[in-house]
């Protein structure tokens, strides 16, 4: 599937695309399957194991589209986070202004 | 927590607990003595890692794998009065009833928005945040009603669910309710104020172990108790009650117990408010998970799994509750059928396995005791202590006053929980309000640079006023008829943004150099244009054009 992308640029990834809402549309269906597909299921209701399946297949492919890109936006991200901690800590203790 | 609910008025009677407390026998004690060791236990194990620093103390030194503060989100949705609640929605309506704790649907969202983007803001608390967001002497009336609201929430909360533990010893034991309120949550202080964070996490793993196992064994036990799966279904076709194996067996568009009004209204609310933070009251404690988690992509996927776990678990939960449908039918009592499933354990178990059931109820319970008095120490500590009394309080100052802190929260528990029969009413209303007409701003706060910190306190104040009139005034006055929940809601937000838009868009927007501080860091989604353009135009972000080139050469 070209049209998502598996490899990203620190810079790229900290940007909102395409594989994010793709995610956060999935992801909510996820969890009505699951939710749904597991009390059916249950039941031993053989529209319960389809429904489960399809969310098992749901919450598989959101993490395929959105893992690499989770990925990327953490180890990135991880290289600024004690100078980031650093400024909330001082802003906490009144010992930085804005400007 | 929205997953909570009120504790049953009471609890079976007098002759069944009598039979209940001989039931009990040496092997049964025997789990519940090893599994309170086990839990202090874990206190005094991690009490040199809770004192190393304030960090160490409320967020583990930010240092988690994502299965651990998932396992706390899955312990801390699930509460003593959890599964009375879920018992009473089946009840009532079957599977359809599983709706109504979708409300943790939120976090589908959540998970890989605004939990990315509180990730990034390091902020401690929701408190903390407010005054990296907004600026100015906005951002500190916010910081301040946050946390001091908080603070009062970790001690109603506490109380809430403390008070429903005592009714479920007073079933059991035939204790007196305070007894079951204040032993439990005492236990559970020790060690949260010995390990802070880490104590809290490390039991809350324990705990949710122990806990999901216990609901799946009593579960199946309710099942078979009801002739198993096949006769359940059978059994209510029968009863020509076959409507409750349809989780969509809505009632007409608006009415009934189960209008689609309601389901649309409800998914609209839950899952939709992912984009924003605290739209739901559960917001305020994942977000200490979610700080606690050692990368973003931890705390996505904590807060995804830990919830996921908590939709499947209430699956788990609605078949049982329909097996003790079949087998009761005729039970009209909201308290007796929300007790259902606490039933099927003391009814159905056999001795020897009742005590493992009852270390299960209270895994359950101290799981949420001590989450919720190590957040509501958490904000005193930080957002009141430190910011607002003493700025240069040293790492084992802060770690002391948020072991202070969360005697004292203990203490107004059990103020709370024993006055609760008389304020619970009221404070359904308040929470009712809370999560009503400051939904929107929640999300607003996230996605529109321009909403500010006027716009945002505004919509607590008139949403305080509103939500009066609308649920309680206007309706006794006969102005307007008593509405729905459902339709309060829509009723709430468009007169709350009748106000906090113009205030909004009346007063000056936040400092730029903030906003483009704010927006560098954790890069939130929605229309940010003019931060944008103001971050690349001083080389802090790429431009697009430059990203292009960038991906092109890729």
């Amino acid at each position: 599937m070209s049209w998502i992308r598996r490899e990203w640029t620190p810079a790229s990834a900290d940007e909102w695309t395409r594989e994010d809402w793709i995610t956060i549309v999935v992801s909510p269906i996820a969890y009505m399957l699951l939710m749904v597909g597991v009390a059916l299921s249950m039941l031993l209701l053989p529209a319960g194991y389809l429904v489960l399946a399809a969310g098992v297949l749901a919450t598989v492919f959101m993490h395929w589209v959105i893992d690499p890109k989770l990925k990327v936006i953490s180890s990135e991200y991880e290289k600024r986070q004690r100078e980031y901690l650093e400024e909330v800590e001082r802003r906490t203790r009144w010992e930085e202004n804005d400007g | 927590m929205l997953e909570t609910a009120p504790p049953a008025a009471s609890a079976g009677t007098g002759a069944a607990r009598t039979a209940l407390m001989a039931a009990f026998g040496f092997l049964d004690w025997l789990w519940i003595v090893l599994y309170l060791f086990i839990m202090i236990g874990a206190g005094v194990l991690f009490y040199r890692l809770g004192k190393r620093s304030e960090s160490d103390f409320f967020l583990a030194a930010r240092g988690l794998p994502w299965w651990l503060p998932a396992a706390s989100v899955y312990a801390t949705h699930t509460a003593t009065d959890t599964p009375m609640w879920v018992s009473g929605v089946i009840y009532r309506h079957g599977l359809a009833g599983l709706w109504y704790s979708f409300f943790a649907g939120w976090c589908a969202i959540s998970a890989f928005v605004s939990t990315r983007i509180f990730r990034r803001s390091v902020a401690y608390t929701q408190a903390e945040w407010n005054t990296i967001r907004f600026s100015g002497l906005g951002a500190e009336l916010l910081r301040g009603w946050m946390s001091g609201w908080q603070v009062f929430m970790s001690m109603f909360i506490l109380g809430w669910v403390g008070v429903a533990m005592g009714k479920v010893c007073n079933y059991v034991f035939d204790w007196p309710v305070w007894f079951g309120l204040v032993f439990f949550s005492s236990l559970c202080a020790i060690y949260v104020m010995a390990a802070g964070y880490w104590g809290v996490i490390m039991a809350d793993f324990l705990q949710g172990v122990i806990a999901f196992a216990v609901i799946l064994l009593v579960s199946i036990w309710g099942v078979v108790a009801a002739g198993g799966p096949a006769a359940i279904v059978d059994k209510l076709t029968a009863m020509g009650e076959a409507s409750r194996l349809n989780p969509f067996a809505f009632t007409g568009w608006f009415t009934g117990d189960f209008p689609i009004a309601w389901f649309a209204t409800m998914i609209f609310i839950a899952v939709l408010g992912g984009f924003g933070m605290g739209t739901s009251i559960d917001w305020y404690v994942e977000a200490q998970r979610i700080q606690s988690a050692r990368t973003v992509r931890d705390a996505s996927y904590s807060i995804w799994w830990g919830t996921a776990l908590v939709l499947m678990r209430n699956s788990i939960w609605a078949v049982a509750i329909l097996g003790f449908y079949v087998l009761y039918p005729d039970i009209s009592s909201t308290a007796d059928y929300e007790m259902a499933w606490f039933r099927i354990g003391f009814d159905f178990l056999p001795v020897g396995m009742l005590g493992f059931f009852f270390a299960g109820i209270v895994a359950i319970h101290i799981s949420t005791i001590s989450a919720v008095l190590n957040l509501g120490a958490m904000y005193f500590t930080r957002d009141l202590y430190l910011h607002y009394w003493k700025r240069d309080a040293t790492e084992r100052e802060l770690v002391w006053v948020g072991r202070i802190a969360t005697l004292v929260l203990l203490l107004g528990s059990f103020f709370y929980g024993l006055i609760m029969e008389e304020i619970t009413s009221w404070l359904i209303f308040a929470l009712w309000i809370m999560a009503a007409g400051i939904w929107l701003p929640n999300i607003l706060q996230v996605i529109w640079w321009r909403f500010n910190a006027w716009g945002y306190l505004s919509s607590w104040i008139a949403n305080l006023g509103l939500s009066w009139l609308v649920v309680w005034v206007l309706p006794s006055f006969g102005v307007i008829p008593e509405l729905p929940d459902y339709q309060q809601f829509w009723v709430l937000m468009v007169l709350g943004a009748m106000i906090y838009l113009p205030i909004t868009l009346l007063t000056k927007p936040d400092d730029m150099d903030h906003l483009v501080r704010y927006y560098v860091m954790s890069r939130p989604i929605g229309f940010w244009g003019p931060v944008r353009r103001e971050a690349e135009r001083r080389g802090l972000l790429m431009t697009a054009r430059d990203a292009m080139a960038e991906r092109e050469a890729l």
